[in-house]
């Protein structure tokens, strides 16, 4: 078969294309993917990379276009397809039954647990009980099993799709160390990725989709960054305008959220902030060190124990996240379809935050409606799929959640890395919306897992390690070097 | 979150105290409702002044079509679904069974049973079907389904009566009669179904796929899970215990009973078995043995009233305070868990 092939392509799609009922996901895709390479596929949110990448998985059916392995077209109805044609995949959602245990899931899937062990092990992942409850293991470690699942079908080519997205940045490395390998046996890897670093570091080519077609493919060494935003985003790509700006004199704003040495059980161990109006203050810190806890204490989502908390000078005992909403205190999480309606309308999910404010159960909501459409305009949030938050892509469901917010009214604004899996040109725009928010008073308390994003947006930042905040930093001189040491809890005369 | 560390530091080490440790926690609720159980008929015991063989084997052979029926009840609702013609499926494989074997030697009366199973089994396959294809939500077409079988039921018999051979009477209840102490092999007729729908459901392939299409469809989804196979299937299997259910009451009684009211009755019932038995409404989580303690159970309510002098329409009344009690500290258990983290 590899000896007949016309061509020495590996994978071969040819105008593939997919609608959703009138939503076009999927114009024509053409991609082609080497033996032995790394292969980037970048786009936008909504270019279409997921639903390729789920066509070649047989997971949907594709409408138009052809699909080649090795030359010969192959007919991909379900994941049993394209796991026979040698196309494995680590899908962006963890494809891993929650209530069953990793064994179960494994046995579901007609996988050797052998097969994924050796490869765990090979990852130098600690998880060898696989008797364990999938809804017990955190996030990262899912995501690796994923992977060991996936590399256990041995693929021909093997298709990850924002893997990294939800890793901590030790894994990736880990993740990178897999796929060089899996090159290195002569077999091939799609990598789909938001993180234009990670293509230049260990892609050999990059496919780029935009608006459902591609545009072009490019070897990352040759062109920088720049280049493949502008091919991603189309001619007249914006600069990153949303950077750090010196206020120009503006006196500094009143302290209005102040946490004092709080603790939570083994997650925070006094840790201390001062947020202010009109500022955006920045959290970074490696996987675990307490962030995650941080943000659903000052939400109001989970009890601490020890210290204080002080919402405009008064200080704070919240029982639940409606306690701190009402002091204007509001959490836009990281996962935007645990905090949005999902089946519900986009219109219903902006107002669904209005509701707190109805004084009372038979007086209508006043002012509903200009003020939804007033948020949609701001945010521009495309409307095509409104009828169902759930389908619209990740980049609008997230200004959906901010906006819920902007149309209910808030002072102080927690952001748990909100843009995590979001492309760059919506970036940009929650970028500039909340420097707007902050410039017209708002305090926003932002965390990003990604170590570039905070020195681009913020006005100081702090670094938490083990439970508690241990440094200050300028953002203009927070290189990710810095921020790095600083977030290994190294020494780093930075303040 | 938080447990990330915990999870990472605990999982590298698995000695058997933490394995047993785990099974515990695992099959926490199913372990506590045999002990409910254990507890009831210990009660029982020492309520009345002669418990014996005679009373086993009268819960036992008395509790059949409940236990079956929380079987039937617990395979749809792990998987996601909700079963609401169950008790009417039992009903009209009650009645069919009766008017068939009437007056029938026992391998013919045998051979009914097994067509019977497999009739019912048929049938709501079909239903699985047409909620699988159709998409129209469980409960809807269920309950569309409850009326038709119940109606079908009296076209088939429509008065009580009928009848079945001895021998099949022996084969369920360990009497000719229907009445005796032989409690073994009514013990056998719960057991060894059980046994093996609980060792397909978290040992097949194709049983854990029910677990999975109620867990998560997403995710069974993208494992390569068939879920219009897998939602047929565990309506099949509800409709073959339906089936057994049937036949169980027609060996009890002698008879058949078309009306709707046991439809209805025992379609609460095996509702009830598997919200106690543990099973979550919604899918993914529970074990068929929990419902089965839970089936007993519900029906061991109504003698140990009797003994304790309690006018038995009270029963009901217990039996509701019961489910609601059992939750509310399943609940609280869950809630100090939750603070613990």
């Amino acid at each position: 078969m590899r000896e007949a092939a016309p061509q020495a392509d590996l994978l071969r799609t040819h105008e593939v294309a997919k609608r959703y009922g009138s939503v076009v996901a999927l114009r024509s895709a053409s991609l082609a993917v080497a033996p032995g390479e790394i292969h980037a596929l970048l786009g936008a949110n909504g270019a279409g990379k997921s639903t390729l990448v789920k066509i070649l998985s047989g997971v949907v059916g594709g409408d138009a276009g052809t699909v080649n392995v090795h030359g010969a077209p192959v007919e991909l109805r379900r994941p049993l397809d394209a796991l026979e044609a040698g196309l494995g995949t680590v899908f962006q959602d963890p494809a891993l039954v929650p209530d069953l245990t990793v064994e179960q899931n494994l046995r579901l899937t007609g996988v050797s647990p052998e097969r994924v062990r050796g490869w765990l092990a090979h990852m130098e992942v600690d998880v060898p009980d696989l008797d364990t409850l999938v809804k017990r293991i955190p996030l990262p470690i899912l995501r690796l099993l994923d992977l060991a699942r996936a590399l256990a079908h041995e693929p021909e080519l093997l298709m990850l799709d924002e893997i990294t997205a939800a890793l901590p940045g030790d894994y990736v490395d880990t993740v990178f160390g897999v796929m060089r390998e899996w090159r290195a046996q002569g077999h091939s890897v799609l990598f789909i990725t938001h993180r234009l670093g990670e293509v230049l570091e260990v892609c050999d080519r990059a496919t780029v989709l935009r608006d459902g077609a591609d545009v072009a493919t490019v070897t990352p060494s040759e062109g920088d960054e720049r280049t493949l935003v502008e091919a991603m985003l189309g001619e007249g790509a914006p600069t990153r305008t949303a950077g750090h700006r010196e206020r120009d004199g503006a006196p500094e704003g009143p302290v209005v959220l102040e946490a004092r040495g709080l603790t939570a059980r083994t997650a925070l161990k006094g840790c201390s902030l001062e947020l202010r109006a009109g500022e955006i203050l920045g959290v970074v810190g490696l996987e675990g060190q307490g962030q995650e806890r941080l943000f659903d204490v000052l939400s109001g989502d989970r009890p601490f124990e020890g210290g204080e908390l002080r919402v405009e000078g008064r200080p704070v005992k919240p029982r639940s996240p409606y306690d701190m909403i009402r002091r204007g205190v509001v959490l836009v999480p990281a996962d935007r379809l645990h905090a949005l309606l999902p089946q519900r309308s986009l219109r219903e999910n902006l107002a669904s935050a209005l509701y707190n404010t109805v004084g009372s159960w038979l007086t209508p909501v006043r002012g509903e409606r200009p003020a939804v459409e007033g948020t949609i305009e701001r945010l521009e949030i495309d409307t095509r799929a409104q009828r169902q938050v759930r389908r619209l892509s990740g980049g609008n469901q997230q200004k959906v959640a901010v906006g819920r917010w902007l149309a209910a009214g808030f002072r102080t604004l927690l952001c748990f890395d909100p843009t995590r899996g979001i492309d760059i040109g919506t970036k940009e725009q929650i970028y500039r919306l909340l420097r707007e928010l902050a410039d017209d008073g708002a305090a926003i308390l932002y965390y990003a897992s990604e170590f570039t994003e905070a020195p681009v947006i913020c006005d100081r930042i702090i670094v938490v390690y083990d439970g508690a905040v241990v440094t200050e930093l300028d953002p203009a001189e927070a290189d990710e070097a810095t921020l790095l040491n600083a977030a290994h809890g190294l020494e780093e005369n930075v303040t | 979150m938080t447990t990330a560390t915990d999870e990472r530091a605990g999982s590298s080490a698995t000695t058997p105290g933490v394995r047993l440790q785990r099974w515990l926690r695992r099959h926490g609720w199913t372990i506590g409702v045999w002990l409910l159980l254990l507890a009831f008929i210990l009660w029982y015991a020492t309520l009345i002044p002669a418990f014996g063989e005679f009373q086993i084997a009268s819960i036992a052979r008395n509790s059949l079509p409940t236990v079956y029926l929380a079987l039937a009840q617990s395979v749809v609702v792990i998987a996601g679904g909700i079963d609401l013609g169950i008790g009417a499926l039992m009903v009209l494989a009650n009645s069919a069974s009766a008017r068939l074997m009437e007056d029938q030697g026992f391998a013919m009366t045998l051979a009914i049973a097994v067509g019977v199973v497999l009739g019912a089994a048929l049938l709501n396959a079909l239903v699985g079907l047409l909620i699988a294809v159709s998409e129209i939500p469980d409960v809807v077409v269920t309950l569309g389904m409850l009326f038709v079988y119940s109606g079908l039921a009296l076209l088939v018999l429509p008065s009580p009566g009928g009848g079945t051979s001895p021998g099949l009477r022996f084969l369920f209840t360990g009497s000719e009669t229907g009445v005796g102490t032989n409690y073994w092999m009514p013990i056998l007729m719960l057991a060894l179904p059980t046994a093996l729908l609980a060792w397909w459901m978290t040992r097949s392939r194709r049983g854990l796929s029910l677990y999975a299409i109620g867990s998560d469809l997403g995710a069974a989804y993208l494992s390569g899970v068939s879920i219009r196979r897998a939602k047929v299937v565990s309506y099949a299997v509800a409709g073959g215990f339906a089936g057994l259910a049937g036949i169980a009451l027609t060996t009890l009684a002698n008879s058949g009973d078309p009306r709707f009211i046991n439809a209805l009755n025992a379609l609460l019932a095996s509702l009830a078995a598997v919200v106690l038995g543990g099973i979550v409404l919604g899918g993914g989580v529970g074990s068929v043995v929990g419902a089965v303690a839970a089936g007993i159970i519900l029906f061991t309510l109504n003698p140990i009233l009797t003994a304790m002098g309690i006018d038995p329409n009270t029963t009901q009344v217990v039996r509701g305070v019961l489910i609601v009690l059992v939750m509310m500290v399943a609940g609280l258990l869950e809630w100090r868990r939750r603070r613990a983290e």
